[in-house]
Formats: structure tokens, C-alpha cells, sequence
């Protein structure tokens, strides 16, 4: 009986030790997994001209509506927080357009517009962006465009090609 | 040939339920019949009966139809006469493509070919000469890009000159008097708008201030048709229908040319002689290219504007819009016409 119950204890530390040992390289592949995680996707650093971290100061009423059979691209006004890559200065306010603007970044691209994409799933007002841009729009993009800022600013309109959620 | 033809209108009149022409007798109608069974032909792609697109070519009141490609493994879409008629300018891409109500000036492969259809010749490949338009003597091709406007010499395929494109993206159309292009553009506000660009200069102005599409020109070039997505239906929360309008050049003398609420109304394209508008009408988006196309009709210009279906929106908005007549055609897509007698080997 001892000896059984002696043996059962045993097992059990070694249950205990095991599942432990588990626990710890469960951990430690979690905290990899995050970290790998927290990297900025690549493209970021290789696609477009200009790489920012930007925060959406507002959706104009009717700049995004779902139609579908009318691909367009969506002018979104925003405030620089960070440049990564290229000549925008922060605190600037900029103008981005972004192609099918009702659908995920990853489901955006179609054959007219190619080359897009990023993990932003929707866009919401004060949400930070980590963009790649491409500059002036036109001269990447060829279609229908929603500006309800037309006329109200100055300067170039970029053009989103990869475009994270920062959280 | 007369006995065909009538019994080929009944047919049509009888088939076209969709079309709400209530107010008008099918004397009317048959009178219109009439006036253009001589004007010319109508090209269009259309399903055949493989259940890809061929192009066809019919009488200006429906009759006479006939497949033109017969190429049941390949689409055929947007067909162009020369404005002498006698060639054909048309895309053709693979069956398994569908064809884009944004996209159609660039899909597939160019093809230039007798206007009956013959001697079909490809210009080139995959995307290439992208929304090609004719020039006014048939020697040129203006085309566009997202690199911008360029005109191309149809026999050699050289690029002579460029224009940047000042906002125009899709439907280019070069003017019957060789000075103009249309096209939509979205350089003044709207996502799409029509617009006219001076061929020499590339100095644009807008056509209409709402969102427009698929413009084309009156053969004097002093009036344009397009389809104009009014803010009727807007208003009350809805997408609205699209109608037909017709303006000069410079967005004056604005006017309604045909609204039906309940269909959307494209393809607009004036008869060579300028007195007759072809159109199509139906409730998807865009002509449904991706399905069957959409039914085609035609009026007189003297009659605009005429009012499809009556609704009292719209009889508010043009209390003095007539009620037809609207002459039925097959379904089709983006039909052009010319005034040029078509012949074909027996």
C-alpha cells in the first residue's frame, strides 16, 4: 500500500514536473509567436515610396458606402505620428486614398488594382495606421475617386499600397 | 423582307414586357420602326446561344440580326465603328472572363475587322490599346492609360503624341469632329464624372457635377449623352437610377433625355443622323455584363425627355415629359451604330 501509494506520488511529481516543463516551453513559444507578431510586416519597409505611422482623424460621411459593383477609391484625412521612410514631416496632415475602402486591406486588390495589402480589417476614426504610400495617387491609380475633400486642401494625395492596424 | 421584319418587331414588342410603354400604342412604336429600319445598322455584344459573347449586328429597328463572330470559346465586347463604317473596333478575351462595366476598354486583346465581322485582325495583345477610340478619318486610335492619353497610328501602332490624362480613367471617346475627347474623369469632385478634354491643349472640363458615366458625342460634336446617376432616389436614402442626359460640351443647357425609376438606363449612343438615341435599360448595375446585358430601345431625340415608368417623383421633377414612344430591342451592351450599309457574302 505504501509503496503503491509511495510509487503514486512519485508519478504524480513527475506529472507535475512534465506538465510544467510543458507550460514553460508553451510560454516560451508564445512569447516568440508574439513577437514575431509585433514585427511590421515587410512590406511595409519594401512597398511604396513613403512608410508612416498615422492616425485617421475622420470618415466623412458618404466617403465609404458599399456598392458593388463600383470600385473606387476613398480619400481619408489623416495626422503623421511617425515617419519611418520618406519626406513627410510629423504632425503633418495628409490625404490618403484607399482603394475598395468597405473591404479587409487583404481582400482590397482585384485585377484593375494590384499590389494591395495589410491586416487593417476597417477603418475607424482614431485608429493608427502603419501605411506604405506611394505619391501623387494618380499617378498609381486609374478609376473612380470619393474626395470629400475636393478642393479644401493643398498638396499631393497619396496612395495606400499596405496598410496595417497599429495597436 | 417587310413581312420578316414586322413579324420580327411583334415578336420584340411582345418579348420587351419590361419596357413601360403603357401610354404609347404599338402604332407609335411601329412608326418609329419605320423611321430607322434604313438608318444604318446597331452593333452590340450580346450572349449567343453558347452562352458566351459574340457580337451582332441588326437593323436600326431590330431586325435582321446577326452573329457577326460566332466564337463560342471567346468573348467579343465592345464593338466601335469607324465613323465611315466600314471597320470594326472590339475587344475579345477569354470565355472565362467576365466583362467589367469599368474595365471593358482594357480587357482582353484589341481586334480591328471588317464591319460585317470579317477578316478579324488582332492589334496586339493582352490590355494593350487600352479604351481605343477612333479618330474622325479612321487613321488614329486615342487611348488611355494610366501613364495618360495617347494617340497611336491604327496601321502602325506608333505612338505619336501623348496628353497627360488630367483625371479621365475610363470611356474614352474622341469627338466626331477630331477636337474633343469624353471620357470620366475624377479631377472635379466626383468619383465619376463626365468630362471633355481639348485634344490639342489636354485643358478638361467637367460635362455634368454629379456622378456620370459612359458619355458619348451627337456627330456635330456640340451635344454629348451620358448616364447620370440623379439625386432623385438619392434623397430619400436609396443608390437611385440612372437616366440618360444630354448637355453641350461645357455642361450648359442640361436636359433629360430618358429616366425609367426601377431600371438603370446605360450604353446611350446617338444615331449617325443625330435624331435617334440608343440605350439600354434594366434594373442591375452597369447593363449586367457579367450576366445577359440588358435590353436595348431607342427614341427620337425630339422627344426627350420621355419618362419609361410614371412615377410622381419624376413627373414632378419633368411634368412635361412624354411618355414614348420607345422603340423595344434585343438584349445587348454598349451597342454602336452606323449610318454605313453593311454588306455580306451570301
Amino acid at each position: 500500500m505504501l509503496d503503491r501509494s509511495g510509487n503514486h506520488l512519485c508519478q504524480m511529481k513527475l506529472h507535475h514536473l512534465i506538465l510544467i516543463a510543458l507550460a514553460f516551453i508553451g510560454l516560451t513559444a508564445c512569447e516568440k509567436k508574439s513577437a514575431a507578431a509585433a514585427a511590421p510586416d515587410p512590406h511595409l519597409a519594401t512597398q511604396g515610396t513613403i512608410e508612416v505611422t498615422a492616425r485617421l482623424l475622420e470618415i466623412p460621411e458618404g466617403a465609404i458606402f458599399q456598392r458593388d459593383l463600383y470600385d473606387y477609391a476613398a480619400i481619408l484625412k489623416y495626422e503623421v505620428v511617425t515617419v519611418h521612410r520618406g519626406s513627410l514631416e510629423k504632425g503633418t496632415t495628409i490625404y490618403i486614398g484607399h482603394y475598395n475602402p468597405t473591404k479587409p486591406r487583404s481582400e482590397a486588390a482585384d485585377k484593375r488594382v494590384k499590389d494591395l495589402g495589410g491586416n487593417l480589417r476597417q477603418f475607424r476614426t482614431g485608429d493608427l495606421h502603419h501605411m506604405a504610400l506611394e505619391t501623387p495617387m494618380d499617378e498609381h491609380y486609374l478609376g473612380g475617386i470619393v474626395d470629400k475633400y475636393f478642393g479644401k486642401h493643398q498638396g499631393p494625395t497619396h496612395w495606400a499600397v499596405w496598410t496595417d492596424l497599429e495597436k | 423582307m417587310l413581312k420578316s421584319t414586322f413579324k420580327f418587331l411583334a415578336l420584340t414588342l411582345l418579348a420587351s414586357t419590361s419596357l413601360a410603354l403603357a401610354a404609347e400604342t404599338s402604332a407609335d412604336v411601329s412608326k418609329l420602326a419605320n423611321e430607322v429600319r434604313t438608318k444604318g445598322w446597331i452593333a452590340f455584344p450580346a450572349r449567343s446561344a453558347a452562352g458566351d459573347w459574340d457580337l451582332f449586328l441588326m437593323r436600326s429597328d431590330g431586325s435582321e440580326r446577326r452573329n457577326i463572330t460566332n466564337t463560342p470559346n471567346i468573348n467579343e465586347s465592345y464593338p466601335l465603328f469607324s465613323r465611315d463604317g466600314s471597320r470594326l473596333l472590339f475587344r475579345r478575351l477569354p470565355k472565362s472572363e467576365t466583362i467589367d462595366g469599368n474595365r471593358y476598354g482594357d480587357q482582353g486583346v484589341p481586334v480591328i475587322a471588317k464591319a460585317n465581322g470579317t477578316d478579324p485582325k488582332e492589334l496586339g495583345k493582352e490590355g494593350d490599346l487600352p479604351w481605343a477610340s477612333w479618330s474622325s478619318d479612321g487613321k488614329k486610335f486615342a487611348c488611355l492609360s494610366l501613364k495618360g492619353i495617347s494617340f497611336v497610328d491604327a496601321e502602325t501602332g506608333k505612338t505619336l503624341r501623348t496628353l497627360k490624362r488630367n483625371g479621365f480613367f475610363q470611356q474614352l471617346i474622341w469627338s466626331p469632329d477630331g477636337k474633343w475627347l469624353s471620357g470620366v474623369s475624377n479631377a472635379f469632385g466626383a468619383g465619376w464624372m463626365v468630362a471633355r478634354m481639348n485634344v490639342e491643349t489636354g485643358e478638361a472640363n467637367a460635362v455634368s457635377q454629379q456622378d456620370n458615366c459612359t458619355p458619348d458625342w451627337f456627330p456635330d460634336s456640340k451635344r454629348m449623352i451620358f448616364s447620370n446617376r440623379h439625386a432623385s432616389d438619392v434623397s430619400l436614402g436609396k443608390t437611385g437610377w440612372t437616366q440618360l442626359w444630354m448637355a453641350d460640351p461645357d455642361g450648359q443647357h442640361l436636359q433629360l433625355v430618358y429616366a425609367e425609376d426601377g431600371r438603370h438606363i446605360y450604353g446611350g449612343h446617338i444615331s449617325p443622323d443625330g435624331n435617334y438615341v440608343l440605350f439600354t435599360g434594366n434594373p442591375q448595375e452597369d447593363g449586367d455584363p457579367a450576366n445577359g446585358g440588358a435590353p436595348m430601345a431607342l427614341m427620337r431625340v425630339a422627344d426627350a425627355p420621355i419618362l419609361g415608368k410614371e412615377t410622381p417623383t419624376l413627373r414632378k421633377l419633368h411634368p412635361n415629359a412624354k411618355t414614348g414612344p420607345v422603340l423595344p430591342l434585343p438584349a445587348g451592351w454598349e451597342p454602336c451604330w452606323t449610318a454605313a450599309e453593311i454588306t455580306f457574302a451570301k
